[in-house]
């Protein structure tokens, strides 16, 4: 066997930028590229090689940038990315609902949510009927304990009362307020510099010839996980599909009509035409056919079909395993979003959806962690081969985070994609 | 054996199943009686769910029927209701994790088959799980774990329980998130389930059909 040779070595960064940056965006147009893009969604396996915490490797900006330029230069992949978030911003308001390394975890924990009954069944009525005088004056303070004197404000709806609204503003100098607002401040100003932070990891990585990842853009939610992850939680979003679905339903399209106008009006500002969405309780498993249909899917297709009218590609984390959904995937307009896949069979992903979505994923986690050399050769050619056909592909692992993975593997793995993921 | 009883909690009416139990305890029905019925209830339950008619959301509201059950009849009962006389399942998700939609799943199936389940919950620590086992003997310890991290503090419990001279008497079951078979040799787990049902097989065949 001749030694592989990397037929990215040499080039120049600006040259590499431009094919990396052309080959995912065929590949998500649902068009063949060149060959399979790849993209390293790193996480933890950053701090893993570097010898770093994983707590510095979310607090120290620049930690992270050379760590993901160091590994971005080993690898070789076609984008890549790092930790989830920052948490500056949810340590200064003292968000319940996050734990990261080195606060309420260990430094070299992983990142988690900590899912709650943040808002409780008696809360439908005001969330349907004003959800952002709800989320501002009731949930927040229940949430992020530091704004607790949001709680005092007047209902936001008073602001509409023209001059007499300037009534209200005393309390605004009540002790808890006046906190409450500094507080807010100094979240805003530190959530800005994590921001500035993304967009210069994204330019550092541009300029040594790496593409942005293809889920750049805003982060929204299908409705239904909207209610369920940071709101019912899951117990009570169960309960809800039980005892209270008119409600459900009702706040859905709330949530869905705010979340569509967030994505639109991110997308003119910033110029990204990506919305990342998540998955959660859509996944086979949670709940059944019939209420996929009347609770998660309705309002799920909608947004992306709004997304795609506006110019915007929903760029769909498929959490889970979707094997028993797959049919209505290819509802979706064709070409027009793109599906990463976690846990899915990958296959059956590609001989369903492959026509409608460019589909993402294919390796495992677990063979980067406890496989041998020939295993990983052998399924990145299967992959390739099935998956990879005809394009619409990009090669990734089915998580968003390489913790564990052995670097040698992962090493062959993108190696055996560059070199059996050639279309002729 | 009230079987309308058992019908309603099976078919997720909850209030007219709550609203029948206060009538039943008011004729007189031997609070006992109720408790079986529920029982009966919720293997009903677990075989709808086996069968893929119900999902979490009816093990969950069946969940909270049983508690909202109890509660009524608890105040009545003069005496404790049996103990189960199961094999007894340690249960737990693994360190540094605290997922557990699916380790709650899988106690719920192993509990509606006849299993005695110790729950540890989540974020266990690898020791918990070495003196749990010490303490109470279990045939069968099941390790749930999702996030990616888990595979390698499933293989610390796994090693611990080898450290602790303990390996010999327990059969090790892992499961949950993308946990699959490559997991399962990594960790030196005996079997992996992809489900709660599996997770009852694996009871069953281990401890001969419970």
């Amino acid at each position: 066997m001749t030694p592989f040779v990397d037929p990215d070595l040499g080039k120049p960064a600006d040259q590499l930028f431009g094919e990396r940056l052309t080959r995912l965006t065929t590949a998500l147009q649902l068009k063949q590229p060149d060959r399979i893009p790849i993209v390293l969604g790193a996480g933890y396996l950053l701090a893993d090689m570097y010898g770093v915490t994983r707590q510095e490797q979310h607090e120290n900006g620049e930690t992270e940038i050379q760590m993901l330029l160091k590994a971005a230069e080993y690898f070789q992949p076609d984008s890549i990315f790092g930790a989830f978030n920052n948490p500056s911003a949810s340590l200064i308001v003292g968000d319940r609902m996050t734990k990261f390394p080195g606060h309420g975890l260990d430094p070299n924990g992983s990142f988690q949510f900590v899912e709650g009954e943040y808002m409780k069944p008696e809360d439908y009525d005001a969330f349907i009927d004003d959800p952002a005088d709800w989320a501002i004056r009731k949930y927040w303070p229940r949430v992020f304990p530091a704004l607790e004197g949001l709680s005092l404000l007047p209902p936001l709806g008073m602001a509409a009362f023209g001059h007499y609204s300037l009534f209200s503003l005393g309390i605004l100098t009540a002790p808890p307020v006046v906190q409450a607002l500094q507080t807010l401040g100094k979240a805003a100003a530190a959530q800005a510099a994590v921001d500035a932070r993304t967009v210069e990891t994204t330019q550092r990585l541009a300029a040594a010839g790496f593409a942005p990842p293809p889920l750049a853009g805003s982060v929204i939610e299908a409705p239904f996980d909207f209610m369920s992850d940071t709101l019912r939680g899951m117990r009570g979003i169960m309960l809800d599909i039980h005892r209270r679905p008119e409600k459900l339903l009702a706040a859905m399209e709330k949530v869905l009509k705010f979340e569509l106008e967030y994505a639109i009006a991110f997308s003119n500002a910033t110029g990204l035409k990506t919305a990342f969405i998540p998955l959660h309780r859509g996944s086979d498993g949670f709940m059944s056919l019939p209420q996929f249909e009347k609770f998660y899917w309705p309002t799920l297709k909608a947004m992306q079909e709004t997304l795609v009218e506006n110019g915007i590609m929903p760029f769909v984390f498929y959490e889970g395993v979707w094997d028993q959904r797959l049919k209505y995937l290819a509802e979706l307009p064709r070409g027009k979003t793109a599906g990463w896949f976690q846990f899915s069979d990958i296959f059956k992903v590609k001989e369903i959806v492959g026509d409608t979505m460019c589909i993402q994923g294919g390796m495992r986690n677990s063979m980067l962690q406890a496989g041998t050399a020939e295993e990983v050769r052998e399924f990145t050619k299967r992959l390739c081969k099935e998956v990879g056909r005809g394009g619409g592909f990009i090669m990734s692992v089915g998580v968003g985070e390489m913790e564990g993975c052995r670097p040698d593997l992962v090493k062959i793995w993108i190696e055996t994609t560059k070199e059996y993921g050639v279309y002729a | 054996m009230s079987d309308q009883l058992v019908q309603l909690i099976a078919d997720m009416e909850e209030e007219s199943a709550l609203a029948l139990v206060r009538r039943m305890l008011d004729q007189g029905v031997d609070p006992l009686a109720v408790l079986d019925d529920c029982r009966a209830a919720m293997s009903v339950v677990g075989q709808r769910f086996e069968a893929g008619e119900y999902f979490i959301p009816e093990l969950i509201l069946a969940g909270e029927m049983l508690k909202s059950i109890s509660a009524e009849v608890k105040p009545r009962l003069q005496h404790a209701a049996g103990a189960k006389q199961g094999a007894r399942v340690l249960l737990g998700t693994v360190k540094g994790d605290i997922h557990d939609i699916g380790k709650d799943i899988v106690n719920f199936m192993l509990d509606v088959n006849g299993f005695q389940v110790t729950d540890l919950g989540v974020d266990v620590p690898v020791a918990t799980f070495v003196e749990k086992i010490e303490a109470l003997q279990p045939p069968i310890v099941a390790l749930s774990g999702f996030l990616t991290l888990s595979y390698t503090s499933m293989k610390e419990t796994v090693d611990a329980i080898v450290a602790a001279g303990l390996r010999d008497k327990v059969k090790i079951m892992v499961g949950g998130g993308t946990i699959d078979q490559q997991v399962c040799d990594y960790v030196k787990a005996d079997a992996f389930g992809k489900d709660a049902m599996a997770a009852v097989a694996l009871a069953k065949q281990w401890t001969g059909g419970n």
